[in-house]
C-alpha cells in the first residue's frame, strides 16, 4: 500500500501541465509601444492562464492623465477593457489581474495613437531617476572601475601576475557590478510600474526588458557573469591567458551604458556619440581602477614593481586623461549647445562641478607626473606617495558620483 | 523567442542529477578510488560552478515578475560561489577550513529563496507544493555539508549530500505550476489549457 502511494504520487507529480507560478502576460493589442494609426477600440491583455478581475484592472492614462475605462471584462484568459476614442498622442496603460496562484500580477506598457510611444520607463507617472538611483549607478561606476581598471592595470601596466589581492578585488568589482546591476533595473522598474515593494514583487517587468535600458541590463549581466567566470578560473588555474578575454569583454559590455543612456537615445544622437560615451566611461574607468591596483596591490605587496608600475601608469593615465577631455568636450557641445546652458540648466550646472572636480583630478594627476614621476624614475620612491596616489583615486571616485547624477539628469537639447 | 519554462527546469534538473550522481559515485567507492582520475575531484565542482554560470540567462530573460528574477539571481551566485569555493579548496588554492562552510551555507541561501518567493500554502498547487518541498530540503539538507565539513570522511554525510541532488533533480523534473498537488486543484486556476 506505502509503495502504491509512493508511485501514485510521483505518477502525479511527473504529468505535464504548465510553467510559472503566477499568470504571465503573453500578448497585448496595442502591443508594447506601438504606434497605432487610429484610436483603439479596446485594449486586450492575454495571459497564460486564467485570471479574475480586480478593481481598476485597467487604467488608462494620456499625457495629461487618467481617462475613464467605461467597461473592463475577464473572458478566460484575457482581460479586455472598451476604451474612449483617444485623440493623438502617447498613452499609459498601467493594469491589475489576480493570478490563479492567488497573486496580484501588475504591470505598465505604452501605446501612441499617430504618435511614438514613450518608453515604459518614461510611463504617465515615472517621476524619473531618484537619489537612490544615482547613487547606484555611482556605485555601478565604481564597480566598473573595478573591473574594468584591474584588468587594464594588469595587462597594460604590470604585464607580470599580480598577488591573489588582485584577483579579490577585481572579483569584487565583478560581484558588485552584478547586484547592483540588478538593484538599478529593480529601482527603474520600480518607478516605471509606481507599486509599493510588495506588489512590485509580482510586477511584470518584461515591457522595461524590452526597452534599451533592459537589453543593456541583460547584455551586461550576461557579459559581467562571463567576465567573472574567466577572472576566476585564470586564478584557479594561475593562467593569466583568460585575463585578456574577460578584459576585452569587460570593456565591450561597458558599451551596454553608452548604448542605453543619453548618447543613445536623445535627440542628436548618432553612433559618434555612443563611441564617445563609450571611449570616456573606458578612460575614467581605467584611469580609477589602475589608480585603485597601484595604491592597494602594488604599493604595499609588490615594492619591486612600484617603480616600472608607476612609470607605465603615467603614460596609460596620459592617454585616458586625453581621451577623457576629447570625448567630454564632445558630449558637452552636443548636449549643451548653448554656452549659456552650463549655468542657466541644471544638466549645465551639475556639468560645471563635475568639470571642477576633473580639473582638480587632472591637477593632482599632473603633479604626479610632473613631479613624483622624475623622482621615482631616478630613485625608485617618493615618501607619501602612496597616500597622494590614494588622494587622486577618491577625488576620480567622487568625480564618479558627480557623473551618475549627471548620466540621470535630462540634458537640455 | 523563449523555451517554455519547464525545459529550463528540465536542464537544470539534469545537471543537478550529473551532479549528484558524481557525488553519488565518490560516495560508493570512496574519495581515494575517485580522485584516481585528477580530474574527477574537479567534476561536481566544475558543474556547479556551470551551472551557476548558466542560471544568469534565466535571470536575465525570465523577468515575468521581479520576485522571481531575484531568486534566479540568488540561485546563480549561490551555485557560482559555492562551485567556484569548492574548486578552489580542490586545487588547494584555499586552505581554512573555514571556508567548507560555503556548500551549507549555498543550501541555507537557496533554500530560504525557494520559500520566500513561494508564497502561497503547500496544497494551493503543484509549484507551491513543490517549491516548498525544495525550499526544506534544501534547509534541512545543509546538515549533510555541514557534517562533510567537519567530519570529510563521513560516509552518512557523503551519501546524505550526493542524495539531496539527485532528489533535487527529481523535484525540478516534476515542476509544473498550476497543475493539480495529488489531485487537487485551485479553484482560481482555472481548466488546464495544455
Amino acid at each position: 500500500m506505502r509503495r502504491a502511494l509512493l508511485i501514485a504520487a510521483f505518477a502525479a507529480l511527473s504529468l505535464p501541465a504548465q510553467a510559472f507560478a503566477h499568470a504571465t502576460l503573453e500578448r497585448t493589442s496595442p502591443s508594447f509601444e506601438q504606434r497605432l494609426s487610429n484610436s483603439p477600440r479596446t485594449v486586450t491583455l492575454r495571459f497564460d492562464q486564467y485570471i479574475e478581475r480586480l478593481p481598476y484592472a485597467i487604467q488608462l492614462y494620456s499625457t495629461h492623465g487618467e481617462l475613464r475605462v467605461p467597461r473592463i471584462r475577464a473572458q478566460g484568459r484575457d482581460l479586455i477593457a472598451s476604451v474612449p476614442k483617444l485623440r493623438r498622442g502617447a498613452y499609459t496603460i498601467r493594469w491589475h489581474a489576480l493570478s490563479g496562484d492567488g497573486h496580484v500580477v501588475s504591470g505598465v506598457f505604452t501605446f501612441g495613437v499617430r504618435a511614438k510611444a514613450p518608453a515604459p520607463t518614461e510611463a504617465f507617472g515615472a517621476s524619473g531617476p531618484t537619489r537612490t538611483e544615482n547613487v547606484v549607478r555611482w556605485l555601478y561606476f565604481l564597480s566598473l572601475a573595478l573591473v574594468v581598471g584591474g584588468l587594464g592595470f594588469r595587462l597594460l601596466v604590470a604585464r607580470r601576475r599580480l598577488p591573489d589581492r588582485f584577483f579579490a578585488l577585481t572579483g569584487i568589482g565583478v560581484f558588485a557590478t552584478l547586484n547592483v546591476g540588478i538593484a538599478a533595473f529593480v529601482l527603474r522598474a520600480e518607478d516605471a510600474l509606481q507599486l509599493p515593494f510588495g506588489r512590485l514583487l509580482y510586477g511584470d517587468l518584461s515591457p522595461i526588458a524590452h526597452t534599451r535600458f533592459g537589453a543593456a541590463f541583460t547584455a551586461m549581466t550576461l557579459g559581467f557573469a562571463a567576465v567573472g567566470a574567466l577572472v576566476f578560473l585564470a586564478w584557479l588555474t594561475d593562467r593569466d591567458v583568460f585575463l585578456g578575454p574577460a578584459f576585452l569583454i569587460a570593456l565591450g559590455f561597458v558599451s551596454g551604458l553608452s548604448l542605453s543612456g543619453h548618447s543613445a537615445a536623445d535627440a542628436g544622437a548618432s553612433w559618434k556619440s555612443e563611441l564617445a560615451d563609450w571611449a570616456h566611461l573606458s578612460a575614467a574607468c581605467l584611469w580609477i581602477g589602475g589608480l585603485v591596483q597601484l595604491v592597494v596591490v602594488v604599493w604595499p605587496l609588490l615594492p619591486e614593481l612600484r617603480r616600472p608600475a608607476m612609470l607605465a601608469f603615467s603614460r596609460l593615465a596620459t592617454v585616458c586623461v586625453g581621451v577623457l577631455l576629447l570625448a567630454g568636450v564632445y558630449l558637452a557641445i552636443l548636449r549643451l549647445p548653448q554656452v549659456s546652458d552650463l549655468w542657466t540648466t541644471g544638466y549645465g550646472r551639475i556639468l560645471l562641478v563635475k568639470v571642477g572636480l576633473v580639473a582638480l583630478a587632472f591637477a593632482w594627476g599632473g603633479v604626479h607626473k610632473l613631479r613624483a614621476v622624475p623622482v621615482v624614475a631616478r630613485d625608485g620612491t617618493v615618501r607619501r606617495l602612496r597616500a597622494s596616489l590614494a588622494g587622486e583615486s577618491m577625488v576620480g571616485m567622487i568625480v564618479l558620483l558627480v557623473a551618475a547624477f549627471l548620466v540621470n539628469a535630462k540634458p537640455p537639447t | 523567442m523563449q523555451p517554455p519554462a519547464e525545459h529550463v527546469h528540465w536542464l537544470f534538473a539534469t545537471g543537478l542529477l550529473l551532479l549528484g550522481l558524481c557525488l553519488l559515485a565518490e560516495a560508493v567507492v570512496g574519495t581515494e578510488v575517485w580522485r584516481r582520475r585528477a580530474w574527477r575531484a574537479y567534476l561536481w565542482p566544475g558543474l556547479a560552478f556551470a551551472l551557476g554560470v548558466f542560471m544568469w540567462p534565466v535571470m536575465t530573460f525570465y523577468t515575468n515578475s521581479t520576485i522571481h528574477m531575484l531568486a534566479h539571481g540568488a540561485w546563480a551566485e549561490v551555485l557560482m560561489l559555492a562551485g567556484a569555493v569548492e574548486l578552489a579548496l580542490v586545487r588547494g588554492k584555499l586552505h581554512h577550513p573555514a571556508w567548507r562552510l560555503a556548500m551549507a551555507s549555498a543550501f541555507l541561501v537557496s533554500g530560504a529563496a525557494f520559500l520566500v518567493h513561494e508564497q502561497n500554502a503547500w496544497l494551493f498547487q503543484r509549484s507551491a507544493f513543490l517549491h516548498h518541498l525544495l525550499g526544506w530540503t534544501l534547509v534541512l539538507a545543509a546538515v549533510f555539508p555541514l557534517v562533510r565539513s567537519v567530519r570529510p570522511r563521513s560516509q552518512t554525510a557523503a551519501a546524505g549530500f550526493a542524495l539531496t541532488f539527485v532528489v533535487l533533480a527529481v523535484f525540478l523534473y516534476c515542476d509544473r505550476d498550476v497543475a493539480p498537488v495529488f489531485g487537487h486543484i485551485s479553484p482560481l486556476a482555472g481548466p488546464p489549457h495544455r
